[in-house]
C-alpha cells in the first residue's frame, strides 16, 4: 500500500511541483494550502508523514506543529521553508527534518525516504 | 489666563546675565536637529562670542575609540580678524542659525585656518602620564594653565601651535566617561582669565559632554536599526525570491525529462513565465520603495485626486462584486500633501480593502473636517480585521498579512504623510473590518470672487 504524506504548501505552483514529484516517487499525496486545511485532513485521514512550510497564512507552520503534537505524537514531520533561519527556532526542533526550500528535490525525497521508506 | 511661550526662543532682556544668554545658546544647540559637529560649532562660539563667556578662542578635541583628538579650533587669527567677527556675533537679534552658519564658512573658509593646524594633533586618551592638554581629559580635572612655557607638563607641540602661556582645559565627561577636552584662551586681548569664567566654562563643558555623549549614542542606535532593517529585508527578500526560484527550477527539471507530453510543456512553460513576472514584480516594488523620492508638499483640492483614483480602470475591475461608496465633504480645505504620493497612498488603501473583505462586502471612502485645520480621509471596509500583535507591525517594512504582498504599502502612506506633517491612524477588529484614517494639515480655500 502507498505511504500517504500530508504536504502543507501556501505557493500554488510549489503546491502543484511536490505533488507531482513525490507521487512519481510513489507516495500518495494531499497537498493543502494551509493549516486549518491540514488539521481537518488530519482528523479524516492516517497519514504516515506530514510535509509543511512555516511562512503560510493564517496559522504558521511552527502553530501547525504544536497542534499536530496534540492531536498525533507519532507522526514524523519535515519542514520545508524558504528561510534557513528558522532552523534556529527552537520551536522547530519538535520537527524530524527541516529541509530548506531548493530546486531540486533530492534532499527532500531523500528525508522522506530515510523517515518512511520508498 | 494661558500664555505661550516658543521653548527655542527664549526673549532675553538685552541687559540680562550673561551666564544666562550662554546657557541659553548652549541648551537651544542641543535641542537643533543640525549635525553634532555644527551644534559642536555653536558651543565653541557661545564660549568664545561677546554674548557668551567671551573667551577668545576655544579648540576642542574628541574622543575617538581610545584617542583624543584634535576636532576644531575657532577663533580669530588676529586683532582686525577678531574686532570683524566679534562685531557680527554682537548684532542684535543674531540667532542660532545666523551663529551656525557664519562659522561654518569660518570654520572652512582657508587652509590656514586654526583648525588645520589643530587635526594633527593626537593623544593616548587614558595614559595616567599624559601631557597637558591630555592630562586634563585622563584626569578627569580642569586645569587653569598659567605659565606653560615654564611647565614641563604641557606637550610643547600643543604650545608651539597655541603659542599663548595661559589657557584652561575643560574635560567633557558623561556618565563617568571622557568624550572630548576644549581648550580656551585669551590669546587676542590678553585677558587674565577670572574664577567666575572658569565655573561657567565648566558648566559648558559639562553640557557639552553630555551633548556628545547622547548624540553618539543615537548614532549608534540608528545604525542598529538600519542593521536590524536591512537583515529582515534580505530575509523577507530570500523567501521571496526563493519560492519563485524553487518553482522555476522545479517545472524546468521535469522539461528536461523525456517524454514530457506536450500538454505538460505547455503547462509548466506558462508557470515559468508567471514565476519570472513575479521576480521581476519584486524587483520593480522594492526598487521603486527604496528609490522613490517624495516631492515638497503642497496645498491642494483632495477632491481631483480622490475621484481619479476611483476611475482608473485597477480600481473600477476590482470594485466589481463590493459596494463601493464615497462621501466627501462638498466643499472641502485645501490639504497639505504630494498630490501623486496621495493617489498612490489612496490606492494602496483601497488595494489592501479589498484584498481584506470577501465579495459582497462594503468599503467606504469619506473625506471630512477633523478642525479647521485638519481634514481626514479615511478608508473604511468590512472585511476580516487584523489582530492586534499584528496591528502593531503593519507600518513595518516587509511586514505583509497577505499571501503574495511585499508589506511595502503601508510604510509608504507613513513616509508619505509623515513628510507632510499629517498622521496616519488605523483601528480594526477581528471579523468586523478596519478603518485607515490619513489626517492632513489643512487650510481653507481662498474665496473666489
Amino acid at each position: 500500500m502507498k505511504k500517504k504524506i500530508l504536504l502543507v504548501e501556501d505557493e500554488k505552483p510549489l503546491c502543484l511541483l511536490y505533488e507531482e514529484e513525490l507521487s512519481r516517487e510513489g507516495y500518495e499525496i494531499t497537498a493543502v494550502m494551509d493549516a486549518e486545511a491540514a488539521l481537518a485532513a488530519l482528523r479524516s485521514t492516517v497519514f504516515d508523514l506530514i510535509v509543511t512550510d512555516i511562512r503560510m497564512p493564517g496559522k504558521n507552520g511552527i502553530e501547525l506543529i504544536t497542534e499536530i503534537m496534540g492531536l498525533r505524537k507519532d507522526i514524523p514531520i519535515i519542514i520545508n521553508s524558504a528561510y534557513q533561519s528558522y532552523k534556529e527556532d527552537f520551536m522547530t526542533w519538535a520537527a524530524d527534518a527541516y529541509v530548506v526550500k531548493s530546486s531540486s528535490l533530492d534532499e527532500l525525497k531523500a528525508k522522506i525516504k530515510n523517515l518512511i521508506g520508498a | 489666563m494661558i500664555e505661550t511661550y516658543n521653548i527655542l526662543s527664549p526673549d532675553f532682556e538685552r541687559d540680562a546675565p550673561r551666564e544666562l544668554m550662554l546657557l541659553s545658546i548652549v541648551s537651544q544647540s542641543i535641542f537643533q536637529p543640525f549635525s553634532l559637529e555644527d551644534n559642536l560649532l555653536v558651543i565653541l562660539t557661545a564660549l568664545t562670542s561677546g554674548s557668551g563667556v567671551g573667551f577668545n578662542r576655544a579648540m576642542l578635541f574628541l574622543k575617538k575609540g581610545d584617542r583624543l583628538m584634535g576636532e576644531m579650533w575657532l577663533g580669530p587669527r588676529s586683532a582686525e580678524e577678531a574686532g570683524l567677527i566679534w562685531e557680527v556675533l554682537s548684532t542684535p537679534g543674531i540667532g542660532y542659525v545666523e551663529i551656525v552658519e557664519h562659522n561654518r564658512a569660518l570654520v572652512n573658509k582657508s587652509e590656514d585656518t586654526l583648525s588645520a593646524r589643530l587635526k594633527g594633533l593626537v593623544y593616548a586618551a587614558d595614559d595616567e602620564g599624559a601631557l597637558i592638554p591630555a592630562y586634563a581629559a585622563c584626569r578627569k580635572e580642569i586645569l587653569h594653565v598659567r605659565d606653560a612655557a615654564n611647565d614641563p607638563l604641557v606637550d610643547r607641540r600643543f604650545l608651539n601651535i597655541i603659542g599663548i602661556d595661559e589657557f584652561l582645559c575643560i574635560p567633557l565627561i558623561a556618565r563617568d566617561d571622557i568624550v572630548g577636552e576644549i581648550i580656551l584662551d585669551n590669546a587676542i586681548t590678553r585677558t587674565p582669565i577670572s574664577p567666575s569664567d572658569i565655573k561657567l566654562a565648566g558648566v559648558c563643558g559639562l553640557m557639552a559632554g553630555n551633548y556628545v555623549y547622547s548624540t553618539t549614542l543615537h548614532r549608534k542606535l540608528l545604525d542598529m536599526e538600519k542593521m536590524a532593517a536591512m537583515g529582515e529585508m534580505a530575509m523577507f527578500v530570500t523567501h521571496q525570491i526563493r519560492n519563485p526560484i524553487v518553482a522555476i527550477g522545479g517545472f524546468t527539471d521535469q522539461l528536461l525529462q523525456p517524454g514530457v507530453p506536450e500538454e505538460k510543456r505547455s503547462r509548466n512553460l506558462a508557470i515559468i513565465r508567471d514565476e519570472i513576472r513575479r521576480l521581476e514584480d519584486i524587483i520593480y516594488q522594492m526598487g521603486h520603495f527604496l528609490k522613490v523620492s517624495l516631492k515638497e508638499p503642497v496645498y491642494f483640492d483632495p477632491g481631483p485626486v480622490i475621484a481619479a483614483v476611483l476611475d482608473s480602470p485597477q480600481v473600477q475591475a476590482k470594485a466589481r462584486g463590493y459596494t463601493l461608496s464615497l462621501k466627501l465633504d462638498p466643499c472641502p480645505p485645501e490639504i497639505l500633501s504630494d498630490p501623486t504620493s496621495l493617489g498612490e497612498v489612496i490606492r494602496n488603501l483601497l488595494d489592501n480593502a479589498f484584498d481584506a473583505t470577501p465579495a459582497g462586502g462594503t468599503i467606504q471612502i469619506r473625506g471630512y473636517r477633523k478642525s479647521p485645520k485638519a481634514f481626514v480621509l479615511s478608508v473604511r471596509d468590512s472585511g476580516r480585521g487584523v489582530t492586534n500583535p499584528d496591528k502593531d507591525q503593519l507600518f513595518r517594512p516587509f511586514f505583509t498579512t497577505k499571501e503574495n504582498g511585499m508589506g511595502l504599502g503601508l510604510p509608504f502612506t507613513k513616509r508619505v504623510m509623515d513628510t507632510c506633517g499629517g498622521k496616519v491612524e488605523v483601528r480594526s477588529r477581528v471579523g468586523k473590518g478596519s478603518i485607515f484614517k490619513l489626517i492632513f494639515n489643512s487650510r481653507e480655500r481662498e474665496s473666489t470672487p
